[in-house]
């Protein structure tokens, strides 16, 4: 078995990288003196996957939105029983989401990983569903995805997606909506299962109190090999430009909530990784609450320390989001194109930036203090094909002439969306 | 791992906590002040600390004080107002990393100390008042964020139902305070009041980090020796009692799926046995509502109980669709009579107390919900460490379980729905 040890002399931590050869890629991440143990259990497979195509597909294959997330829910039932209860009697904590584009399956806990290890493993490979169980739950979904219609913070975010892509399914709510579930049956969910539940299409990431033989051994014991079926996802060709430039709905709030997302062209990889870091560090220079924008901003009473920014990417998307709440969202929405179209013309604040570059790295130091965090961290980052380290290292490397380069290939003034929620009344 | 946890007087109602664990890679410190909470004096208590965490006469605004503190590493600099039972909770804190991080050898605990003691002790003032530029948008923010509670349907509910169920007690007021009291205070009013409550208010200070607390102690207490002090009393909370008769309100709002909170009130003050009863009756993901109203039924969305030991309230919450109400209300009592006819499996009383003690075990991975935990520990005037309050859990037999569940009275049922179709 290939287990590689790997380090990191910067910030001094290092993990294991195995390749199973059941197809799995296992990361273990030992933390000397903690006290839990945090593991996750997750495909690249995520909301936006619904054109697909492997070695047993003639062509490529669409299905409905809301898969990926109704699977995970259904995953969650064994044959016999619920799958809580069989945590139950390890004490663990267990949970699963699922996100644009990934779903994970995870545990926490303080005592008997082992056991909680074989559980996870165990469900994750068993799916059973049958059309009764299948019709079930399209009524709890159902009931999700109407609980999201009265969370205002959650529609400025999706009012604003579907401003900004015309045709990337990103724009379509995670649990996708009620008739596209409606169209969901048990044999739609097993064949998306078999594709995406493919070994070579997932990880397992675990970190804190744990042993990396014992967690090899137990994979051994529970993992059935997979033949690689070569997956390979596509979208629909997606515009550079936004799709429609303001979006506007009404529900119970009491001061308006707005979201500015300005479109961008997505990369992947580690140049993927390296273009989020760097539009950070931008958002940052712009419109932290160090910022001149933001100080203005706050002193005229159009903005409150809701305000806040936000790079939202991944494969075929990338968005700078400016969102918070404000009486005038249309004069915060002027006074961010006019300092873009000032730091384009003046360039950044040279001090800032080294002390922005610092916090950013600070930030990425006391992730490394929790578990929780450092398993997220790795299954997160084998899924965007890039390591762990790999931001630490980018970070220190970033130039004052990286991030005005980034400032014109990411902000294009022309090419945003405004999603506003009003009150009722 | 070994944690040292230390507990002193610093002087005149002046605590020092300090826990320290060679694990952590962060220092994290904290100081809490605690008033009574009073529809007079909340929304000015809230403001201050939302002042004093933006500025100081040293960094007199913002983007100044973020400046500095971003080049301490990022350290992180907040202030927040919360309601712990009858009593508001006003917290000033800076993290930072720890001082072996710093690449040119900077100390930068200390330093963070010293922003965060400017912060507490020498605010930004002008003409006897908090500095107006700065007070004025602040003052809007704090008048947004009472109304935004709305925006959040759950905690919207659940804010109305504690209302109605704490009715005339201090608790039932919200800790950012109520807009009418709010509207009317101003940058010299809150000034004079946060003067007075630095004078006469018990104060916790925590350290939580891998290094030792000493220099940080000795910098806060010669801090704090500028303050006249005159501290009056420690803070307390009462259980609630509950009404003779349950209150039933309902409230129409345009929403796509309604809410229900059902408060239950509690006598029992054995509160590892009611814990561990939660957890049995709708605290887990393998609990009886989770279980039966949830998965079974398929009556809501969720549906989960959570005790407030402090005021001794049992609240569960669900969201529910409007035509499933009085179902759902008429299953979760019925849930209830079985726990008090004792209808629970040894099994899941085990599991229950498995999932007690996996979070209490967890406590001491993270440096906040250390500095919490033993918060509350003082609050409720034991000294428990997460493994002492392990035992206790495990010594809660059945009949506790049972006398915890018999101990609760219905006390408000609280309905946020639409229109009727009717």
């Amino acid at each position: 078995m290939d287990k590689k040890i790997i380090r990191n002399d910067r910030v001094g931590e290092k993990y294991y990288c195995i390749n199973h050869p059941s197809g799995l890629t296992v990361l273990v991440w030992e933390m000397d003196n903690y006290s839990t143990t945090h593991a996750l259990f997750g495909t690249k497979y995520g909301s936006i996957n619904t054109k697909f195509k492997t070695d047993e597909d003639a062509d490529y294959v669409s299905v409905p939105e809301g898969i990926a997330h109704y699977l995970e829910h259904k995953l969650f039932e064994n044959e016999d029983c619920d799958v809580f209860s069989l945590y139950a009697k390890t004490g663990a904590s267990a949970n699963a989401y699922t996100s644009f584009d990934k779903t994970c399956y995870l545990f926490s806990c303080t005592d008997n990983y082992e056991e909680s290890l074989r559980i996870l493993l165990d469900f994750v490979q068993e799916p059973y569903f049958t059309k009764e169980t299948v019709e079930k739950e399209q009524g709890i979904i159902g009931q999700e995805i109407r609980m999201y219609e009265d969370d205002p913070n959650w529609r400025v975010f999706f009012n604003m997606l579907m401003g900004v892509y015309h045709n990337h399914p990103v724009r379509i709510d995670i649990a996708g909506t009620v008739e596209s579930i409606a169209k969901i049956d048990a044999d739609l969910l097993y064949r998306c299962y078999n594709t995406f539940y493919n070994l070579n299409n997932m990880y397992l990431s675990i970190a804190g109190n744990v042993d990396v033989d014992k967690v090899i051994e137990i994979c051994d014991e529970m993992l059935k090999s997979c033949k690689n079926h070569n997956l390979e996802t596509v979208f629909e060709d997606e515009p550079e430009t936004v799709f429609e430039k303001e979006t506007v709905q009404n529900l119970e709030v009491a001061t308006p909530l707005f979201n500015i997302g300005f479109k961008a062209k997505s990369e992947k990889g580690k140049a993927g990784l390296k273009a989020d870091i760097e539009t950070n560090i931008v958002l940052a220079l712009l419109a932290d609450d160090s910022s001149p924008l933001y100080k203005k901003m706050f002193d005229k009473g159009i903005i409150n320390s809701n305000f806040g920014t936000e790079v939202f990417s991944g494969d075929g998307f990338f968005c700078s989001i400016f969102g918070g709440e404000s009486r005038n969202p249309h004069e915060v929405l002027s006074e961010i194109i006019a300092e873009i179209e000032r730091v384009k013309v003046e360039g950044f604040d040279e001090e800032r930036f080294e002390i922005i570059k610092k916090s950013y790295y600070g930030s990425q130091i006391r992730g490394f203090n929790n578990v929780e965090s450092v398993a997220t961290l790795m299954i997160n980052s084998y899924m965007s094909d890039v390591i762990p380290f790999d931001t630490v290292e980018i970070i220190a490397e970033i130039t004052l002439e990286d991030i005005h380069k980034r400032l014109f290939s990411q902000f294009n003034t022309d090419n945003y969306t405004i999603s506003i929620i009003n009150p009722i009344k | 791992m070994s944690i040292t946890f230390n507990k002193e007087s610093l002087y005149n109602g002046i605590d020092f906590f300090s826990i320290v664990d060679k694990r952590f890679k962060t220092n994290l410190i904290s100081i809490w002040l605690i008033d009574r909470l009073s529809e007079e004096n909340a929304s000015s208590n809230a403001l201050s600390m939302s002042f004093i965490s933006k500025s100081s006469k040293k960094y007199p605004d913002m983007t100044l004080l973020n400046k500095k503190l971003s080049s301490l590493y990022g350290a992180n600099l907040s202030g927040t107002t919360s309601k712990v039972g009858d009593n508001q909770f006003m917290m000033l804190g800076v993290s930072c990393i720890s001082d072996k991080y710093a690449l040119n050898s900077e100390k930068l605990t200390l330093e963070s100390t010293d922003i965060l003691m400017d912060c507490l002790l020498e605010p930004n003032v002008e003409n006897g008042g908090f500095s107006e530029k700065l007070f004025a948008p602040i003052k809007q923010e704090l008048l947004d964020d009472i109304d935004a509670i709305i925006n959040d349907k759950r905690n919207y509910a659940l804010m109305k139902t504690s209302k109605i169920a704490m009715k005339g007690e201090p608790s039932a007021i919200r800790s950012c305070g109520e807009r009418e009291y709010a509207e009317k205070v101003n940058a010299v009013s809150a000034y004079e009041k946060y003067i007075e409550l630095l004078k006469t208010s018990e104060i916790k200070v925590f350290f939580v980090g891998s290094e030792s607390p000493d220099e940080v102690k000795n910098k806060i207490k010669e801090r704090f020796s500028v303050i006249d002090r005159n501290f009056k009393d420690k803070s307390s909370s009462e259980f609630s009692p509950a009404k003779p008769e349950p209150v039933y309100e309902t409230e129409i709002l345009d929403v796509v799926q309604s809410k229900m909170v059902m408060s239950f009130k509690c006598n029992d003050r054995n509160s590892h046995a009611v814990r561990l009863m939660t957890a049995i009756f709708g605290a887990t993901p393998f609990s009886k509502l989770f279980v039966n109203v949830r998965e079974k039924m398929s009556l809501c969305y969720y549906c989960a109980a959570r005790y407030d030991e402090i005021k001794g309230i049992l609240n569960v919450d669900s969201g529910v669709e409007q035509e499933n109400i009085e179902k759902a209300r008429k299953e979760i009592l019925n849930q209830l009579e079985s726990m008090k006819r004792g209808e629970f499996t040894d099994e899941e009383m085990n599991n229950s107390l498995l999932s007690l003690v996996n979070s209490a075990k967890s406590i001491n991975d993270s440096a906040a919900s250390l500095a919490s935990w033993y918060l509350k520990q003082d609050v409720i005037g034991t000294n428990y460490s997460p493994e002492e309050e392990i035992e206790h859990l495990k010594a809660v037999t059945r009949e506790d379980i049972i006398k915890a569940a018999s101990s609760l009275t219905l006390d408000t049922v609280y309905v946020l729905t639409k229109k009727g179709d009717e």
